[in-house]
């Protein structure tokens, strides 16, 4: 859906994107991560068509941006990481005035504009002026006005940036609620535990590069060697501990075993049978009290991956 | 898309209703109108009073209130206008790029001219609905006469073509800067230039041609400066009804400083017809300069005839997803 070719851009003597790849494929939630000044603003701002590559091809939906930037517009809704809202306009108004920027028929926009307000959970809030609604409330009505053309592809720009814990989470099942919807969804945040919960794709950049993108399966296990699951046991002395580790090493497929924190950290194969090992730790008698993957991996992913660079 | 579409399109441009709903719902579009109203009622008695105390000029009685009393509304009409003009329009795009909205704007349909375009007369039409609450003042001199219809309708035109141009350029300003406070500035110092610059200037260079050719040569040509000033124009077409016409050569010979006998070429031009050229030039330069601006000095990028798009359906929800 998303495809980019050897894009680059100059400004000055500073060097934001060095022949950039990236292909998003269609439905998918693609997690656009990198350090400060790594480029994703800039390659989200040429994607929306408010940028102009030096050099290199990016499409959407086989439209190419530099050449038919009307065209993509049709195609992309566009949640910059900074944004404003109009004074002494409601919610209503304020979809439906960009609901006609995006030549939405002037029949259909205030139909479009309260299905919106449904969908983000701002239905009662439709008489209310935008100025005064609450920052997480802004951040949904301005992921619903980056919908109102009914895009297939989403560009959000540190979509969860300045939020508290409860809009950060209802952000992120809007996005999940999106996906299902069929949309494809570019999406670029600082908040790795959260895009590792949310995306499916994910891609590296750092000084300009793409350093990693992929499934984020296999972009896990490509970086990472193994996936991590988290054993803790009913009585977690030390010495039934060990028992477990001994029990659990030298199986196929598993990497390491590691006693952290009164508890197991195993480190598997991509493809290993995580039910298996926990079936049989049971018939072995061994009393596990919680058996999980372990979230945060992207974390290392990305530390991993950027000291590689540097 | 036809012509009539294309019409259509031009002033079915969201912003200006989003900006308009936006404005009159602000306290200060009734304080402006009001300020606006208030100041031109009370200058306009005082020069009623005034003229006819001492009436002054080539016609008798009332005539001649009424002509001195419509001269002071519409010269007091035009500087009111170019006082709000940039204040309306310095900050439109600024404004936008401050507020972190542009962008969002950009990549949307609207091209950056419906941009410019929409900010224009969203800022306009507030410009002309003051013009249109003044009309019963000007309305109330024609009971004393000495002013016709078609002064009447050039001086309310020359009224819009000076608001449409101080728009223009202020929204040039706005798109220049960054901040609205420096487009504010600047536009105001450019309106300063347009008008008083302008009226200053033409008349010193005036008097100093006159001087240079001598009281002999017969009374003096007004310099192109004067008239490029919507003042000079309302003054000129008020109190000079048998007009004041120069060859466009001659102008030309004039803002050249070329010296010889005065030149008649080409056609003639009374100053408010070169007034209204002047701005429409300025409007025309000062639009094209802003699109530029807006979209980062980039060769225009044409918007593609598309086929019929599809119709634009709300997102489809899946069940429970309602809140």
């Amino acid at each position: 859906m998303i495809e980019v070719q050897g894009l680059s851009k100059r400004y000055g003597a500073q060097v934001a994107l060095d022949g950039l790849d990236l292909n998003v494929p269609r439905g998918e939630i693609f997690g656009f991560v990198g350090p400060n000044g790594a480029g994703k603003t800039t390659t989200i701002r040429i994607l929306a068509t408010l940028t102009v590559p030096d050099e290199g091809v990016a499409t959407i939906g086989g439209v190419p941006v530099t050449e038919d930037p009307y065209g993509v517009r049709r195609l992309v809704g566009y949640m910059p990481d900074f944004f404003g809202v109009y004074d002494r306009l409601t919610a209503q108004e304020y979809l439906e005035f960009y609901a006609a920027c995006h030549e939405v028929p002037r029949h259909r926009r205030r139909r479009v504009a309260r299905e919106l307000l449904e969908l983000v959970d701002l239905g009662d809030r439709a008489g209310t002026q935008v100025d005064t609604l609450s920052r997480g409330m802004q951040q949904r009505l301005c992921l619903a006005r980056a919908l109102v053309h009914d895009p297939e592809v989403l560009l959000l720009d540190e979509p969860a940036s300045g939020l508290d814990p409860r809009a950060r989470i209802e952000i992120r099942e809007l996005i999940r609620e999106l996906r299902r919807m069929g949309k494809t969804i570019f999406v670029s945040s600082h908040i790795l535990p959260e895009l590792e919960e949310l995306c499916t794709w994910v891609g590296f950049i750092d000084r300009g590069r793409m350093v990693e993108a992929g499934p984020m399966d296999h972009v896990r296990g490509r970086v990472l060697a193994g996936r991590r699951l988290r054993v803790e046991l009913v009585e977690p002395e030390e010495v039934r501990l060990l028992a477990a580790r001994d029990l659990i090493q030298d199986r196929r497929g598993v990497i390491a075993v590691e006693v952290v924190d009164e508890g197991l950290e195993v480190t598997v194969e991509e493809a290993f049978p995580d039910e298996q090992l926990l079936t049989d730790l049971v018939s072995a008698g061994v009393g596990v009290r919680s058996f999980a993957r372990v979230t945060g991996d992207l974390s290392e992913a990305f530390l991993r991956l950027t000291a590689v660079e540097r | 898309m036809t012509w009539s579409e294309r019409l259509i399109r031009l002033f079915d441009n969201p912003l200006v209703v989003k900006d308009g709903v936006s404005r009159m719902r602000s306290w200060r579009a009734p304080f402006v109108i009001t300020l606006y109203l208030g100041l031109l009622g009370l200058f306009g008695y005082a020069f009623f009073v005034l003229a006819a105390i001492y009436p002054q000029g080539q016609r008798v009685g009332a005539a001649q209130v009424g002509a001195s009393t419509f001269t002071a509304l519409a010269l007091i009409q035009l500087s009111l206008v170019s006082l709000f003009a940039p204040a309306l329009a310095a900050g439109a795009i600024s404004g936008e790029r401050e507020r972190r909205t542009l962008d969002v704007l950009l990549v949307s349909r609207v091209t950056p001219f419906g941009i410019v375009w929409g900010k224009l007369v969203a800022s306009v039409a507030f410009m002309l609905l003051l013009i249109l609450a003044a009309l019963p003042l000007f309305a109330a001199v024609f009971l004393f006469g000495g002013i016709d219809f078609q002064q009447f309708v050039v001086t309310q035109l020359l009224t819009v073509t000076t608001a449409l141009a101080m728009a223009s350029t202020s929204l040039f300003c706005s798109a220049l800067f960054r901040r609205t406070l420096t487009s504010t500035v600047v536009a105001y110092g450019v309106a300063f230039f347009g008008l008083v610059g302008t009226l200053v200037g033409g008349v010193m260079l005036t008097v100093a041609a006159y001087v240079r050719t001598g009281s002999l040569a017969g009374p003096p040509d007004a310099h192109p400066l004067l008239f490029a000033n919507p003042f000079y124009a309302v003054n000129q077409l008020i109190n000079e009804p048998s007009g004041s016409p120069m060859h466009i050569g001659r102008l030309l010979q004039l803002l050249f400083a070329l010296g010889g006998p005065p030149v008649q070429v080409g056609p003639t031009l009374e100053p408010w017809q070169a007034t209204i050229l002047v701005q429409l030039v300025i409007i025309v330069l000062s639009l094209f300069g802003a699109v530029q601006l807006l979209q980062g000095w980039r060769p225009l990028v044409p918007r593609r005839e598309e086929a019929e798009p599809e119709p634009a359906e709300p997102p489809e929800l899946p069940e429970g997803s309602r809140a």
